[in-house]
């Protein structure tokens, strides 16, 4: 038998959709069989995420998760999101533009007018839209209030005018819309008028084809199945329909969307941490090196995985409670305590899994055909994106803590 | 438009099956599942009636210990009921006990159209559908690659060796479907939560006024006498490719008849 998620979804604990979402991910993923395996060797080798899991997950109504019936989506809910990306992520499967898709749509139900709701969420509900998520620049990352892409009204504000530059952006090639934070107030007058730093941000939903749009690939690992892209905005125009949120408050629109972000990249990274040992615990079992028992015998072996086993289940539950508490429409701080804990301890742990994964391989670990060492880099980086784990011990710190600012 | 289809419920392919050393029959204990093969069959039944405007999918089912788990994955795609016969006499069954039940089940609802699989994954007889037919004196059509309707006649392509043969067909008649007619859908979470509160009508023999002598092992007419391996395949042979390699495949090949 295969072993897939480790995750046991009872009825003590979830309620009849997230038990039918488990069965019908489930029912999925058997009925691909070794399909999995062409899908692993596109995302590794093609540098692909197959659109034929994209389609599925729309099938499966998993990008209308958070999106009411109203708007043509299934209300899921997040936590159904959550446990639908372990189950992919336990085979290798993870998505990360499913993860974008999530918190873009949270952001354009937190701060899209009507028209601009019914526009665009049936579409990404049913997969004939996909979106992108565009907020760090060469010269702002970690602190997003240094950006610098202007976004200036044109004199009869039915539209704006973008200028500048964004970097590391994923999947703008599979994109049909990006959604870009830009600055209406810039940062001189920000001070100068002794305003807050979180004013000044205005989020505009982009079409990935608009004219003075470009798109440079850059040479990047980090994320399976996707490439990053710097963007150059030439005097783009965007209609004023498309701004998220009211002009120069779009950061409390962000907020919003941020929980879902790192709740979803929770979820993936736990997930991965079966895919891991899964892979550890099966060739231990095979390889004999001493004395003619296998080296799954030994404790080295064991305890690594087992402790890994022991963390990945306190990430799960972390990530759980965080989705849990957002579906309950939770205060945003608040879920943001679990969500960020679990961001971090999900990242930490799936690190930790790889790296033993690759321990009980041996050289075989390094070997490409046995699909773990591709994903290093993308094992890494969820420490580092969507926003690295030094940050999440500092609001960790600050918020549960009360300890000061250390930056 | 309503379709009956014939859904088996089997051990799950993906764990290793076993077969009871007495009987020889495979073990059907704990959790079944739906026949890949049968899905194709919903699938299709499903679009028929979709396209004919209204009507509905029954299922079709003959399975130990009122065994659902297969047929709940068949109405979370999108089958309207299911009829499942589950009877400790039908045990040891043969091909043709198997059809005189599912015959007897599927004229318990009206139909338009039987569906079935060409054949199934663990038993592999291929008889059934054509004993269906027999039993009920329809019309059979077999390894349907294509199915459309065309008012009271179904236009089915079925498969041949060489190629297809284009077949009308008047209705009612029992029709297997072959891996290849449609794509299945799986079912979403929405259908696997309606599936739930579906109704799956589980009758016994004597609800099908049949008797225990006239199906299951004590009326079957084939038996199964012994049983052995498999012969592990020969190696196969490698041609070295010489930039000529082609020419001898191609040789191979001609040998073989299949060019
Ligand atoms: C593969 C990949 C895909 C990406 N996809 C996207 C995308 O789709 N959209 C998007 O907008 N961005 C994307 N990014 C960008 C990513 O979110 C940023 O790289 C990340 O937020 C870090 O920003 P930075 O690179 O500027 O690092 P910096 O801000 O320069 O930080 C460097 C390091 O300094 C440390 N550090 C910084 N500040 C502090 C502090 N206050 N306390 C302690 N330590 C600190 C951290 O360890 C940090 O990793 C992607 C990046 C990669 C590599």
């Amino acid at each position: 038998m295969v072993r897939g998620s480790s995750a046991k979804v009872t009825s003590e604990r979830f309620n009849e959709t997230h038990l039918a979402v488990v069965d019908a991910v489930d029912y999925y993923l058997n009925s691909l069989g070794p399909k999995k395996r062409s899908f692993i060797r596109e995302i590794f080798d093609q540098h692909h995420y197959p659109d034929e899991l994209n389609d599925a997950m729309v099938s499966l109504g998993l990008f209308g998760a958070l999106i009411p019936a109203c708007y043509g989506g299934t209300e899921a809910g997040l936590l159904s999101m959550v446990l639908a990306m372990e189950r992919f992520s336990a085979f290798g499967l993870g998505n990360t533009l499913a993860l974008l898709i999530t918190m873009d749509t949270m952001a354009i139900l937190t701060g899209a007018s009507e028209s601009m709701r019914r526009r665009f969420l049936p579409k990404i509900a049913s997969g004939e839209i996909k979106t992108a998520f565009a907020i760090t620049e060469p010269g702002a990352g970690t602190n997003s209030f240094e950006l610098t892409l202007s976004a200036k009204a044109a004199s009869d504000g039915t539209e704006y005018v973008l200028s500048g530059e964004k970097a590391w952006i994923t999947g703008v090639d599979r994109a049909d819309y990006v959604l870009v934070v830009a600055r209406t107030t810039t940062l001189e007058e920000i001070k100068r008028s002794n305003l807050k730093r979180s004013f000044g941000l205005t989020l505009f939903l982009v079409p990935t084809n608009a004219s003075g749009l470009s798109k440079v690939k850059m040479s990047t690992v980090g994320v399976e199945g996707y490439n990053q892209f710097q963007l150059f905005f030439d005097n783009v125009e965007v209609s004023s329909e498309l701004v998220l949120g009211e002009v120069n408050h779009g950061a409390s629109v962000l907020f919003s969307a941020l929980n879902p972000e790192r709740i979803v990249a929770a979820a993936m990274a736990v997930g991965s941490v079966d895919y891991f040992v899964n892979k550890a615990i099966e060739y231990a079992k095979e390889r004999v090196v001493f004395g003619g028992r296998s080296i799954a015998h030994y404790q080295s072996l064991q305890h690594p995985l087992a402790r890994i086993r022991t963390t990945q289940e306190g990430a799960r539950l972390l990530t759980y409670e965080a989705a849990q508490a957002f579906d309950r429409g939770t205060a945003p701080q608040e879920v943001g305590t679990y969500a960020n804990m679990a961001k971090y301890l999900a990242s930490e742990v799936a690190f930790e899994a790889i790296d033993r994964s690759l321990a009980a391989h041996g050289g075989t670990g390094f070997v490409l055909e046995t699909e773990i060492v591709q994903m290093l880099a993308s094992t890494r980086l969820s420490k580092t994106a969507p926003i690295n784990n030094e940050m999440v011990l500092n609001y960790i710190a600050e918020t549960e803590l009360g300890l000061p600012r250390s930056y | 438009m309503n379709i009956a289809v014939c859904v088996k419920q089997i051990p799950d392919p993906a764990a290793p099956g076993r077969l009871d050393p007495n009987t020889f029959n495979l073990v059907r204990e704990g959790k079944l599942v739906m026949d890949d093969s049968d899905s194709y069959g919903v699938e299709m039944a499903l679009q028929l009636v979709d396209r004919a405007g209204g009507g509905e999918v029954t299922l079709i089912s003959m399975a130990p210990n009122g065994e659902t788990s297969g047929l709940r994955t068949a109405l979370a795609m999108g089958a309207a009921k299911a009829v499942l016969v589950s009877d400790p006499a039908l045990g040891g069954s043969d091909a043709l006990s198997t059809a005189k039940v599912l015959a007897a089940a599927i004229l318990r609802n009206p139909f338009d159209m039987v569906i079935t699989a060409t054949e199934s994954t663990d038993g592999y007889t291929g008889t059934v559908p054509v004993q269906i037919a027999e039993i009920l004196g329809l019309p059979a059509v077999s390894f349907a690659k294509k199915v459309t309707l065309d008012g009271n006649k179904a236009m089915i392509e079925r498969q041949s060796e060489s190629g297809y043969d284009e077949v009308a067909c008047e209705l009612p008649a029992v029709v297997s479907v072959t891996a290849g007619v449609v794509e299945p859908r799986y079912p979403s979470f929405k259908g696997i939560m309606a599936a739930k509160s579906k109704p799956i009508e589980t009758l016994s023999l004597s609800d099908l006024g049949l008797s225990a002598d006239q199906v299951g092992a004590a009326g079957a007419r084939e038996a199964i006498v012994s049983l052995r391996k498999a012969e592990a395949r020969q190696a196969g042979q490698i041609i070295e490719d010489d930039g000529e390699a082609f020419a001898k495949i191609i040789e191979y090949l001609e040998q073989l008849k299949v060019v």
